[in-house]
C-alpha cells in the first residue's frame, strides 16, 4: 500500500479496502483507480460524494466470476486529486477524465456500471466511445435535460444546500453531503454509520477537499439556460438511439431518483434493457444491496456471454 | 434584532484579514449576486473597496468581491474575519458568525428564498448553529 493511501485511508477501513492503489494522469489530473482480476472489464462508476468504496461489496464477486474490475475515483473525490477551484470541474471535463483513463488502459468490451454522476459522465463516455463499450448497467441516475426530480427543484433542502455561500458553508465546512447526506440516503442507517460512513468522510477531510460536493449539484439543469442543458439533450438523443445491451437496477426506497419515474424513463429510452430490477436501497443502493446487484450484473453478463457464443 | 449590520470601512491597523469562506460562483442563482450589488453599492464601487459587516458577536467581517473576465461583477466573493493580527480565530464563534451572515444574506435575497428554509436545512444536517434557530 502506498504512503499516500496510508495517509488518506483510516486504518480501521483498510480491511474493507485492501486493493492495490493505482494512479493515472488523466486530462491533466491525478486519478486513483483499482484494477483487479482478469477478463472482460467491468468499470464501476460512482457519483457525488462517494468513491470506489461504494462498490466494495460488489468487487470481490465480480472478480470471482472471471471479470476484470476497474474502479476509478472521480477527480475531486476519493483518493484522486481534488482541485480547489470550482471552474476546474465541468460535466464535459469529467467525461474527458474518464475517457482518458479508459483509453489509457486501452479497455474494450467494457461493461459500464453507472450511478449518480457516474451516469451522465459514464453514459456520455459510452455514447462517444461506443466501440469500447459492450454493455450498460444504470442505477439511480438520469440522462435527460429536463426536468430533474421534483426534489431538485425545491429550495428546501436541495437548492438551499448548494446556494451561493451556503454550499461552501454547509457542504464544505460542515460536510453535510459526505456525512449526513449519505447517511440519510441508505436504508440500514445503523449499519452504515457503524461500518461505512467514516470511509466517505475520511477521504474528504477538509472544507476545500469537499468542493465537488456542492459543485455537482450546480450542474443539474433546472432550465433551458443551464450550462449542461445541451449536453444532456445530446445524451438523451444518443442514448435513445443506442442498442447497447443494458441492465436497469434501482433502489426500491430511492426518494431522490424515485424508481417509478426514473427507472421507467430509462426503460422507455432503452426498451431492450433488462429490468428495472428493484432492490432494497435508497439513492446509495450499493450500500444496502451490493451483493444482490453484483449477482444481477454477473447474471446479465453471463447471458450476454452465452448469446455472443451462439453467434 | 438585526444580527448583521453594514459598517463603514474600519481601520485595519493592527488587524489581519482571516479567511472564513469563499464562493466562486456567486451568481449561480443570480438573485444572490443582485443582493450583493444592491447591498454593497457595487455598481458604483466596483473593486475599489471591500464591504464590511458586523455580527451580533461584535466581530467584523470583510466581503471581498471577485471579478472574472466575461462574467457579470461580482463573479465570486470571499469573506474574511477582521481580527487582531497575531491572534487565532475562535472556530466556534466564527461558525456562529457565518451562520448569522448567511441568514442575513438569505433574508436579503428574499422570496422564494427564506430564512425559515435556511434554518430547516441547517437543522436537517444538524449544524450546531442551527440548533438555536
Amino acid at each position: 500500500m502506498s504512503a499516500h493511501l496510508e495517509s488518506e485511508l483510516p486504518a480501521a477501513l483498510r480491511g474493507q479496502w485492501s486493493y492495490e492503489p493505482r494512479y493515472a494522469n488523466v486530462n491533466g489530473w491525478r486519478m486513483h483507480y483499482i484494477d483487479e482480476g482478469k477478463g472482460d472489464p467491468v468499470v464501476l462508476l460512482h457519483g457525488n460524494p462517494t468513491w470506489g468504496f461504494l462498490y466494495r461489496k460488489m468487487i470481490p464477486l465480480l472478480v470471482g466470476s472471471g471479470r476484470r474490475v476497474v474502479v476509478p475515483d472521480m477527480i475531486g473525490f476519493g483518493l484522486s486529486e481534488k482541485p480547489t477551484r470550482e471552474d476546474a470541474h465541468s460535466l464535459d471535463g469529467h467525461t474527458a477524465n474518464l475517457t482518458a483513463l479508459m483509453r489509457g488502459l486501452d479497455l474494450t468490451r467494457i461493461a459500464l456500471v453507472c450511478h449518480d454522476w457516474g451516469g451522465p459522465t459514464g453514459l456520455s463516455f459510452a455514447m462517444s466511445n461506443s466501440a469500447r463499450v459492450r454493455a450498460l448497467t444504470i442505477m439511480s441516475t438520469w440522462a435527460w435535460p429536463l426536468p430533474p426530480a421534483e426534489f431538485h427543484t425545491r429550495i428546501f433542502p436541495w437548492r438551499m444546500m448548494h446556494a451561493p455561500l451556503v454550499g461552501p458553508y454547509l457542504l464544505g465546512n460542515h460536510r453535510a453531503l459526505a456525512g449526513r447526506g449519505v447517511y440519510l440516503s441508505v436504508v440500514d442507517r445503523e449499519q452504515f454509520a457503524r461500518t461505512a460512513q467514516y470511509a466517505y468522510e475520511a477521504v474528504l477531510p477538509d472544507p476545500a477537499s469537499r468542493l465537488l460536493t456542492w459543485v455537482w449539484p450546480r450542474w443539474i439543469p433546472l432550465d433551458e439556460n443551464a450550462r449542461a442543458y445541451e449536453r444532456f439533450k445530446w445524451l438523451e438523443q444518443e442514448l435513445s438511439r443506442s442498442k447497447l445491451p443494458a441492465l436497469i437496477v434501482w433502489g426500491r426506497e430511492d426518494e431522490v431518483f424515485d424508481a417509478a419515474t426514473f427507472s421507467e424513463r430509462f426503460k422507455q429510452m432503452l426498451p431492450h434493457a433488462e429490468g428495472p430490477h428493484l432492490v432494497t436501497g435508497r439513492h446509495f443502493l450499493q450500500e444496502d444491496s451490493g451483493t444482490e446487484i453484483a449477482a444481477l450484473i454477473d447474471s446479465f453478463l453471463r447471458r450476454l456471454d452465452a448469446n455472443e457464443g451462439k453467434q | 434584532m438585526t444580527e448583521v449590520t453594514l459598517v463603514a470601512t474600519p481601520s485595519l491597523e493592527g488587524k489581519r484579514l482571516a479567511f472564513a469562506l469563499a464562493e466562486d460562483r456567486v451568481a449561480h442563482y443570480p438573485e444572490f449576486r443582485d443582493f450583493f450589488v444592491r447591498t454593497f453599492d457595487l455598481d458604483r464601487k466596483g473593486l475599489t473597496e471591500p464591504g464590511f459587516v458586523r455580527t451580533s458577536s461584535g466581530n467584523l467581517y470583510a466581503f471581498i468581491f471577485i471579478g472574472r473576465s466575461g462574467a457579470p461583477f461580482p463573479s465570486g466573493l470571499e469573506i474574511y474575519g477582521v481580527v487582531d493580527a497575531l491572534e487565532p480565530v475562535d472556530g466556534a464563534v466564527l461558525d456562529r458568525d457565518l451562520w448569522s451572515i448567511l441568514r442575513w444574506v438569505i433574508g436579503g435575497v428574499g422570496a422564494p428564498w427564506t430564512v425559515e428554509d435556511f434554518d430547516r436545512t441547517g437543522r436537517l444536517y444538524r449544524l450546531p448553529a442551527a440548533s438555536a434557530a
